[in-house]
Formats: structure tokens, sequence, C-alpha cells
């Protein structure tokens, strides 16, 4: 009788990562998987260690403790075969300025070593669906936040992707691209196999958009599942994301307290 | 709101600048390893040390010409094959340093604007509520501290130095043309930035528009590059100045008299001697008094338009071209190496610091191919020249290779999110440099071809010489993105990585002279023998510097 084939590795297992900033930890112990077809949502308050643990996902951080795989592969060891499966959008637009977004998408399909015709064809479906055609061949410096954004997002979807890995990537476009964006990544992982992690803190987007998501506060995970697990944990079971984090991260009564003293001053 | 408390607030956008500078957070670099308490403290002293580093150079040059101004009459006989009167020597010299003192701020300034403009220091003090005339001063302070250490250096040192050499009226008598100096490097370096954020930033992209973008910097290159030039063609000026002073007084020497760094420069000879100490005329009398004057007027009101135009030029939009949909949607995709030097030529074209860097070893080869042509120049003096030529660019590309790995700062946190190894990366800078070497060689080959007996002789030198600048260029690069993973930062401009980029420069400009200087040691003996070790020299080389690169990991 053959042997039953290996079970694929998850597109993304994160395995008691910590990360470190001299002395300061960012992120402790964290465990996490994104599972073939899932939208991982990464929640969390400002400084709560999500972009760190997304950037140790993409190769920019070496963890201090635990380990990070991509299919499999660590981006600290085995850093190009972990990257080649990633597309990734930063928090910031961080692009080779000087570049017009058409220099920069042949940088990266000939540095992802893409089909010429392929990636044209892909390029020019995407430079139309997210309306670049006008600002195809100005230099990325003289562009919108919100173009720039644009860019980095045709960027990562160039290639096609098994795991998307995404740092607020909703930041600064216009209601018709984040429209655009919520239908793009639903369909990108209908086909079951594909992932996307995806952080925000805007809970509308993660509510609407997310399998699962995971509540992140000082680097620890606080609660993880899906809207329903979510749920059933809170105290009330019509609960929004918003109270569930809230209430996770024991930020509620510090929220009303921080407006009761705002309104005595 | 006065000028301390400008000078207050100033501080904190410089030290802004100077953390934007070395670490180039805003480019989304990581945070390195470490205390982040430590960075502001680091990031200040880096800066300090590469403008002292820049003050250092200025310093040892002018300590150089006060050496050549005490023993000139001793001297210029032995440097030069025809007589020259030892204060027009004197004024010579002068010449040379102001105009390196401009060509090194000027560069200077090329190097660091681009930090000013992207750091964003000044627009952040825009929204608070400072009047007009301090949100001016604080940035014309910002941008006079990029230079401090620099400029009060020749302010100082040259004055001193001169008036050791010549006497302390002479010493006073260089203090117009200092100032001046320093002033038009400070102006320059503006207009230029300016030029940058108008025209070439925003230009479109696309091969009519990239053809116009190189032309824009070759123009504007040039003038730094005349300054550079200088060196090259030093022997050439001295020539050229014993000729004019031989038929002095002469309309051709008051227009040398007009032609700026040489009246200022000549001001230290005549205070020294009086006017008799030059070949002036009751004509040349009034030409140098005259250009004196307009210079110095011209130096004070640069200093004015600086004072002002350092604002102006930091809020400056880019000039952007009209918008229009474009016509196609193809992607060009190329092999990753090719991908990488593709970028480099795209981002130098919009990038005047860089683009300094590949045209500088091209500009001077085709200067000192030009200079074959010089009336009286033997073919054998052209071989020489063409020889000379094709060594200067090898050493010259060798020497800016460190530089262009600063290009990685632009995206240096998205570039190493992409599946793009060191060996790439590494390979497609040699590239670059390895085409400046050959575009460099290309252009003295067509300059000379019809003044040189042997161009085989030519063409083996450069392809002997050839192994050993890919050597020299993989250690440089080898040993600086080692050093940028190891400290998690990237290798920043010149300016403000000096240290990195001089250190690393040496072994690397070792690498590149050993096969020059095999060639000129047996050159005398056998020209094909000499040809023959220079190639097997520049080859053992790459065989000893390929595993810097290729001996560690893929990523």
């Amino acid at each position: 009788m053959p042997e039953p084939a290996a079970p694929r590795p998850p597109p993304l297992r994160v395995d008691r990562l910590s990360i470190t900033y001299g002395e300061r930890p960012a992120v402790r112990e964290l465990s996490l998987e994104v599972r073939p077809g899932e939208i991982y949502g990464l929640l969390g308050s400002n400084g709560a260690g999500k972009s760190s643990t997304i950037r140790s996902v993409v190769g920019l951080v070496r963890p201090a403790g635990g380990r990070v795989l991509v299919f499999g592969f660590d981006p600290v060891t085995d850093g190009l075969r972990a990257k080649e499966r990633i597309g990734y959008v930063p928090e910031t637009s961080l692009l080779y300025e000087s570049l017009t977004p058409r220099e920069f998408l042949e940088f990266v399909a000939s540095v992802r070593r893409l089909p010429a015709a392929l990636s044209s064809e892909r390029g020019h479906a995407l430079v139309t669906a997210f309306r670049l055609e006008e600002e195809y061949d100005q230099p990325i410096a003289s562009l919108s936040n919100g173009t720039r954004q644009k860019v980095l997002i045709v960027a990562a979807l160039l290639h096609q992707p098994p795991l998307l890995v995404l740092d607020e990537p909703l930041n600064h476009l216009d209601p018709r691209s984040v429209r655009l964006m919520k239908d793009v990544l639903a369909r990108y992982v209908a086909n079951g196999e594909r992932g996307v992690l995806f952080s925000t803190h805007t809970m509308e987007v993660a509510e609407q958009l997310c399998s699962r998501v995971g509540i992140l506060d000082h680097g620890v995970l606080r609660g993880e599942g899906s809207m329903t697990t979510l749920r059933e944990g809170a105290t009330r079971g019509d609960a929004t994301l918003e109270e569930i984090f809230l209430g996770l991260t024991q930020e509620e009564e510090g929220v009303r307290a921080a407006v009761a003293s705002l309104e005595r001053t | 709101m006065g000028w301390r408390y400008a000078y207050r607030l100033s501080g904190t956008a410089f030290t802004e600048l100077s953390l934007q500078a070395i670490y180039a957070f805003r480019q989304g670099n990581i945070l390195p390893g470490g205390s982040p308490a430590e960075l502001v403290p680091k990031a200040r002293r880096r800066v300090i040390q590469s403008k002292a580093m820049v003050a250092g150079l200025l310093a040892l040059l002018t300590l150089g010409a006060s050496l050549a101004l005490k023993d000139a009459a001793f001297l210029a006989p032995r440097l030069l094959s025809y007589p020259l009167a030892a204060p027009i020597f004197d004024a010579g010299v002068l010449t040379a340093l102001l105009s390196l003192d401009v060509a090194f701020l000027w560069w200077t300034g090329l190097q660091i604007l681009p930090s000013l403009l992207s750091s964003g220091v000044l627009p952040v003090l825009e929204p608070l509520p400072l009047d007009d005339t301090t949100l001016q001063r604080v940035a014309a302070l910002v941008y006079f501290r990029l230079f401090d250490l620099p400029v009060l250096t020749i302010l100082i040192v040259t004055p001193i130095a001169v008036g050791d050499a010549l006497g302390f009226a002479a010493g006073l008598a260089i203090l117009p043309g200092v100032f001046a100096a320093a002033t038009f490097a400070l102006a320059l370096s503006l207009v230029t930035g300016r030029f940058f954020v108008r025209r070439v930033q925003g230009a479109r992209g696309g091969g009519g528009s990239t053809v116009l973008r190189w032309t824009y910097l070759v123009i504007w290159v040039v003038p730094a590059f005349g300054m550079f030039g200088f060196v090259t063609l030093a022997p050439a000026f001295f020539s050229a100045l014993a000729q004019l002073t031989n038929t002095a007084p002469s309309t051709g020497f008051n227009l040398l008299l007009l032609a700026f760094p040489f009246p200022l420069a000549s001001l230290p000879s005549v205070a020294a001697g009086g006017t008799s100490a030059l070949p002036l005329g009751p004509g040349g009398v009034v030409v140098l008094i005259a250009a004196t004057v307009g210079y110095v007027l011209l130096a004070v009101g640069s200093a004015a338009w600086v004072g002002g135009a350092v604002r102006r030029v930091g809020l400056a939009p880019i000039g952007v071209a009209t918008p229009a949909p474009a016509l196609r949607f193809g992607l060009t995709v190329i092999g990753p190496i090719r991908s990488v030097l593709v970028k480099d030529l795209r981002i130098a074209s919009r990038t005047p610091g860089y683009a300094f860097l590949i045209l500088l070893p091209i500009l001077d080869s085709l200067a000192l191919g030009l200079l074959t042509y010089a009336p009286g120049s033997s073919t054998r003096g052209a071989e020489s020249l063409a020889l000379g030529a094709v060594t200067s660019s090898a050493l010259l590309a060798t020497f800016f290779g460190p530089a262009f790995f600063a290009i990685e700062v632009l995206a240096y946190s998205y570039g190493r999110t992409l599946p793009l190894s060191d060996r790439t990366l590494v390979l497609g800078k040699v590239a670059l440099v390895l085409g400046i070497y050959l575009v460099s060689a290309g252009v003295v080959l067509g300059l000379v071809s019809l003044r040189i007996s042997d161009p085989a002789l030519f063409i083996g030198f450069v392809l002997a010489e050839l192994p050993a600048v890919v050597a020299a260029s993989l250690l440089e690069l080898g040993l600086v993105l080692r050093r940028a993973r190891r400290k998690g930062l990237p290798l920043v401009n010149l300016y403000a990585g000096t240290w990195t980029a001089i250190l690393i420069s040496i072994p690397g400009l070792i690498v590149a002279s050993v096969p020059l200087v095999v060639f000129s040691s047996i050159q005398a003996t056998s020209t094909s023998l000499a040809l023959g070790l220079m190639a097997v020299a520049a080859l053992v080389e790459l065989a000893a510097c390929t595993p810097v690169l290729f001996g560690r990991g893929t990523t």
C-alpha cells in the first residue's frame, strides 16, 4: 500500500515567537497559524506587536526566540524560498521613490523571475482595476499616499503568492479601493489553498473579512478564533468585535476613565 | 524670536536629520539591535565624525598648498618644465586650492541634500506657531549645520596657512577668496538641489524622458566636474598660465583675471609683493579690482539668497509632468542581476548624487581623451594619457563602488522582503561598476584611436585591468553588505557614512592598483610581458576576492 502523502504545511505557522528591540520585548511567545483558504486578522492597539510579527514573517526581523514557517520554510534560514511564496504590503509606503510604478513593477517581476507575458497581463489587469493608468509612468515620489498604497498592493498580487501578508493594507485607500480590496481578498482565498495574514485596528473590516482573528496586547495573544468563537467567550452573545477586543485587552474601563477625565478638563 | 531661538530649534531639527541620514527610518529601515536610547547619540556622533573627515581633508589640502607656497621658488622650476615666476605660481596654487574647496563642499552638498529633502525635517516645522522669519532662519541654520565644520575649517585654516607662507597681509587677502568659495559651494548645492526637485525627480518614465533626464544630469554635473577636473587638468592650467603671463599684460590675461577663482587667488600675491608681482597693466589693476569686488558682492548676495532659499527648496513640491494615461501596459522582465543594474540606473537618473558618481569617471576620461588633442601633445604622450585615463576611471569606479550600495537605503526594508539574494544584489552593483569602467574606456578609445599608434596595447590594457576592477568591487561590496547585515543598518551616503565608505574603499583601491603597478614597473622592459603579468595579477586577485561573495550563504 502506498504511503499516504505528507500533509502540506500550512501557509503560515508561528511558533512561540518572541521579538525584542534592545531590552524591550515587542512580542512574547506568540503562536498562531494561517490555514489554507483563510484570512487571519491580527488585531491590536498601537504598539501591540502586530507589525513586529509581520516583519518577522517577511524576514525583516530576526526572532529572539521561537520560529516562523512559511509553507514550511523559515524566513531566517531559508529566506529566498519563504520570500518567493509571500506577497507583502508594508504598513508605510516604502518604495523606490525615484522609480515609476511601471519601473517598480518591472523590477519586482524581474526579481521574482515571472514570465513577461504573464506579468504584463496581470499587471495590466491590476493597474486597470486599481485605476493607476494615469500614474503608471509618474515617479512614485510624486504620488499620493493612497496611490502608493495601490502600487504596493499591485506589486504584492503580481505573482499571485500563496501567502499574502498585509500590514494595515487599507490605510490611505479611497472607499472604492477599500471595497475592491475586500472583494479581491475574499476571492483570493476562495480556492482553499492560499492564505492571508492581515493586520488592522479597524474592527469593522476585520469583522467583515477575516475567517479568524487573533487579538494581540503588549505582544501577547489574548484571544483567537472566529467571530462565533470569540462571541461565545464574551459576556454578551451579540457583542461586536470592538467590544470583544476592549474586553480582552481590558481597555473598556480605561476608555471610560479617559473620556471622563477629558470631560472634566 | 531671534537667531538664538532659531539656533536652538535648528538643533532639534538637525538631530532628526542626523538620525534619518544614519538610520533611514523614513525609508523604512527597522530598528537596529542595541539600546534604542543609544540611537540619537550614535547618529549625532557619526555625522560629526563625517563632517570632521571632510574638514580634515580640506585642512590637509590647505596645508599641502601652504607647503607649495612656502617653497614656490624651489618647487616651481622642478615641477614645471617652463619658467613661472613665484607670485604667479602662488596664484595658480591658490586657484587650485579654492577650486578644490568649492568642489569638495559642493560634492558634499550633492551627497546630503537628498537626505535633507527626504528627511522631512523642514515641513514638520511649518504647522508650528512660528513666524516666517524664524522658520526661514531655522531652515538656513539646519542647512549650514550640514557644512559647519568643513566651512569653518577653510575659513580659519586657509588664512592662517597662507599667512604663514606669504605673510600676514597675504593671509588677510585670501579671506575674500575663501568666503566666496564657501558661499558659492553652499549656493550651488542648493541651486542644483532645487533643479533636482523641479526638473529631475518628477520627470516621467519612458525612453525619451530617460535620455532627457541624463542630459539634464550631464549638464548639471559638468560644473562640479569642472572643479574636480582641475586636478586632472592642473598641468595644462599651469602651462596656459605660463603662456599668458609671458605675453601679459594682454586681453587673455585680463580674461583670466575675470575667471573665478583666479582674481581672488591672486590677491595674496599682490598683498605680499604689490601690483608688480603680477604682470598687470593699468587695465589689469582695474580688472582685478572689479573682479574682486564683483565676486565679493556676488558671494554676499549668494549668502543672502541661501538664507531664504533653503526653506523654499525644502518645502517645494516635486515638479510633476502633466498626468496622462499610460499608452502601453506591458512589463519588461529581465534577469534579476540585470534588473538590479537597470533599477540603479533608473534611480540614478533621478538622483543627482548617484548620477554624479556614475558620470564622474566617464567625464574624467572624456577630459583626458580631449587633452590628447592639446597643441604639442605627441603620439607617445597621447598613449600615456590614454592609459592614464583608463587607470583613473578604474580607480574612480572602484572608489565609488560602495556608494552604489547606498541606493538600497531608498527602500531598504521592502527590498529585503523580495526574494533577492545577496549575490544577485552585489553582482548587479558590480555590473554597474564594470559598466562605468568599460564606458569610460570606450570614451577614451573613441577619442584617441586616431592619435595612438597601437590601439591593441590600449585594448589589452583595458582587458587586463578588467578582472581587477571586478575583484575590487566584489571585495568592497561584499564587505559593505556584511557590515550592513551585521549592524542591521543600511550603508548610507558617503557623507553620513564616510568612515565606512573610506575604510572599505581602501582594500578595493589596493586591489585595483596592484595590476597597474605591475604594468608600470615592467613596461620599460617589455610591454607585452607587462600586459601579461598585469592580467595574471588581476586574475589572481579575482580568484582571491570571489570567495568574499560566493563563499557565503545565498540570502
